[in-house]
């Protein structure tokens, strides 16, 4: 078990893990907001073809949860 | 500094790897990337944690000893989290770029895989939606079921072992919806079961389904999906549909994840970058037109490129892995590559063909939009938008839409919209295969270049 903040909170994760399996497991299923429309989304395609998971990864925007790896002490933000 | 290999093979799948331990085999010095921090591709994807891995998987250990014999092959070095983002000739050879790498080759075998095909309906960009491919992924790489109630959906052979395994693992299926009929799905079944060829691995899966009572509908479809008050997927509307993919009746079903696919598209983003040929296959899909040597088509003749896996066609693993062993002969100019490896794959592509045939996705799915659903996710576009586009501004194809509508112009560069869109316009083959060439395989920001240095 490793920790990693999301918004923020604390949230636990098993290393070797994508962001948006950790995200999932602890109930976390809104990653962004849209810019137009300020809709919420989360992982669609799975597999980094589809940019709609992106999330603020240790201060980095537009980074895909689903091909990061979560590591211990990451920050993960919402995308708005 | 520049990274130089006789042989650079781009995608570590199935088709890949066979590719660089033939190609290696045959005395080649070869250079395998991959994005991913595991080799395997989509098929053998794993956690890196032995006994989760087998449980996971129906035969992973084929996939972990050829893994083995590439990662052991000194003639192989391995790039992995290596996402290429663009590629282009300079000076007669082939230059693929990397955010920390440059690479130069005068022989690039493509190995890149596909997608899940996605079609547009009402909500399908709520969170909850996702493909059946991610649904697998979450599951084999990360040991993650995704949700608590789980609708899979679509059509084709692939929904079964997705749905066997969620369950498997202690998941809730609340429901398998295949839109293809039962009649013709029997038969898929059974030509699947007969073949010597498997397109999704192990057959255990109907029994699993059974043993655990999820329910197996035909001719039915999910057509629109709907939120919570927290924005999250509540429920979705089940069809039961007509060939033709018309709504017939439909009712309600509850659940909080989606898993949604219609086969699945090639990966050709490349292709179009090096000028390589592509054409329209049997299922409308666009793919790497390939020789008999898996040799790609294109017009400078001091460099060679081939392509192998799904990216030249879908077909399933064992294809790929029969692709990928005639493309490393071919570019290692190996004279070795044997009558019964080329047997093998025409039969295996035969295979793939007549099943395909089992699970047609039928124009109906257009009757399911409404003029607020979203056809470009990325750039948020809508029905009415490119309906507009079409019947006010003279739109006659999907480039034309894209021009004057932004549609296929976001993040994914048209890589989830682009087939519906072709197919919103009933796509001639030209317009299609454009709209599936990109300049750029992965679009990164102008921050991040520029981070790595590089602007
Ligand atoms: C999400 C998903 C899950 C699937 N799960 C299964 C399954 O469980 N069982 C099954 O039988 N079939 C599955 N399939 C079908 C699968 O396509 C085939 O089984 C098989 O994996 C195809 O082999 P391949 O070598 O052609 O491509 P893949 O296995 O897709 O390998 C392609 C590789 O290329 C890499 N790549 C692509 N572009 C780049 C780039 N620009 N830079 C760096 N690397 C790149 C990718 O990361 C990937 O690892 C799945 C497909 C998808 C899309
Ligand atoms: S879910 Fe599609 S890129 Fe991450």
């Amino acid at each position: 078990m490793i920790t990693f903040t999301f918004n923020g909170v604390e949230l636990f994760a098993i290393s070797g893990q994508s962001v948006s399996a950790a995200l999932l497991t602890n109930n976390e299923r809104i990653t962004r907001y849209t810019r137009i429309n300020n809709s919420p989304r989360g992982l669609f395609c799975g597999i980094g073809v589809c940019f709609d998971c992106l999330l603020i990864i240790d201060g980095k925007p537009n980074q895909r949860g689903c091909i990061t790896m979560v590591q211990s002490g990451m920050t993960v933000e919402i995308q708005k | 500094m520049i990274i130089n290999h006789q042989i650079l093979v781009l995608g570590g799948g199935p088709a890949g790897l066979n590719a660089a331990k033939y190609a290696a085999n045959a005395g080649a010095d070869v250079g395998l990337i991959d994005s991913g921090v595991r080799l395997g591709g989509q098929y053998w994807r794993h956690t890196g944690d032995i006994s989760v891995d087998h449980a996971m998987h129906h035969n992973f250990d084929q996939g972990s000893l050829l893994i083995d014999a590439v990662l052991t092959n000194p003639q192989i070095k391995v790039y992995l989290e290596c996402q290429i983002w663009s590629v282009s000739i300079v000076n007669d050879s082939i230059v693929l770029r990397s955010l920390f790498q440059i690479f130069q080759t005068q022989k690039l075998i493509i190995a890149t895989g596909a997608y899940d095909r996605s079609i547009p309906f009402p909500g399908w960009d709520i969170p909850g939606v996702i493909t059946a491919g991610a649904a697998q992924a979450l599951l084999k790489g990360s040991g993650v079921i995704a949700g608590k109630n789980i609708v899979v959906a679509g059509t084709g052979p692939f929904l079964l072992p997705v749905a066997a395994g969620i369950s498997r693992h202690g998941g809730n299926i609340v429901g398998v919806l295949e839109a293809a009929y039962k009649t013709s799905w029997v038969k898929g079944i059974t030509t699947l079961i007969r073949s010597p060829f498997k397109i999704v691995e192990g057959f255990g899966y109907i029994k699993t389904l059974r043993k655990n009572k999820v329910e197996l509908r035909f001719g039915h479809a999910v057509t629109a999906a709907h939120a919570g008050a927290d924005g999250l997927l509540e429920s979705v509307t089940v069809a039961n549909i007509d060939r033709n993919f018309n709504v017939k009746s439909t009712y309600s079903l509850k659940c909080d994840v989606a898993a949604i696919s219609w086969g699945f598209t090639p990966d050709t983003s490349i292709a179009g970058a090096l000028d390589v040929r592509q054409r329209v296959n049997h299922d409308g899909s666009v793919i790497i037109e390939v020789d008999d040597d898996q040799r790609a088509i294109q017009s400078n003749a001091l460099i060679e490129i081939y392509a192998a896996g799904e990216s030249t066609g879908i077909g399933g693993s064992e294809l790929a892995l029969a692709e990928g062993a005639i493309a490393g002969l071919a570019a290692a100019h190996d004279p070795g590559i044997s009558n019964q490896l080329r047997k093998l794959r025409r039969r295996a592509q035969k295979f793939a063909h007549t099943l395909s045939k089992v699970y047609p996705v039928a124009s109906g799915w257009q009757s399911w939009l409404t003029s607020e659903t979203l056809i470009c996710r990325c750039e948020e576009v809508t029905y009415q938008t490119v309906r507009e586009a079409a019947e006010e501004l003279g739109a006659i194809d999907a480039r034309g839409a894209k021009l004057m509508t932004r549609c296929g112009m976001g993040m994914c560069q048209g890589r989830i919209c682009g087939r519906s869109i072709s197919d919103l316009f009933d796509g001639n083959q030209v317009d299609r295969i454009q709209f599936a060439s990109r300049p750029i395989i992965t679009p990164i920001t102008l921050g991040e270049l520029a981070q790595e240095g590089l602007l």
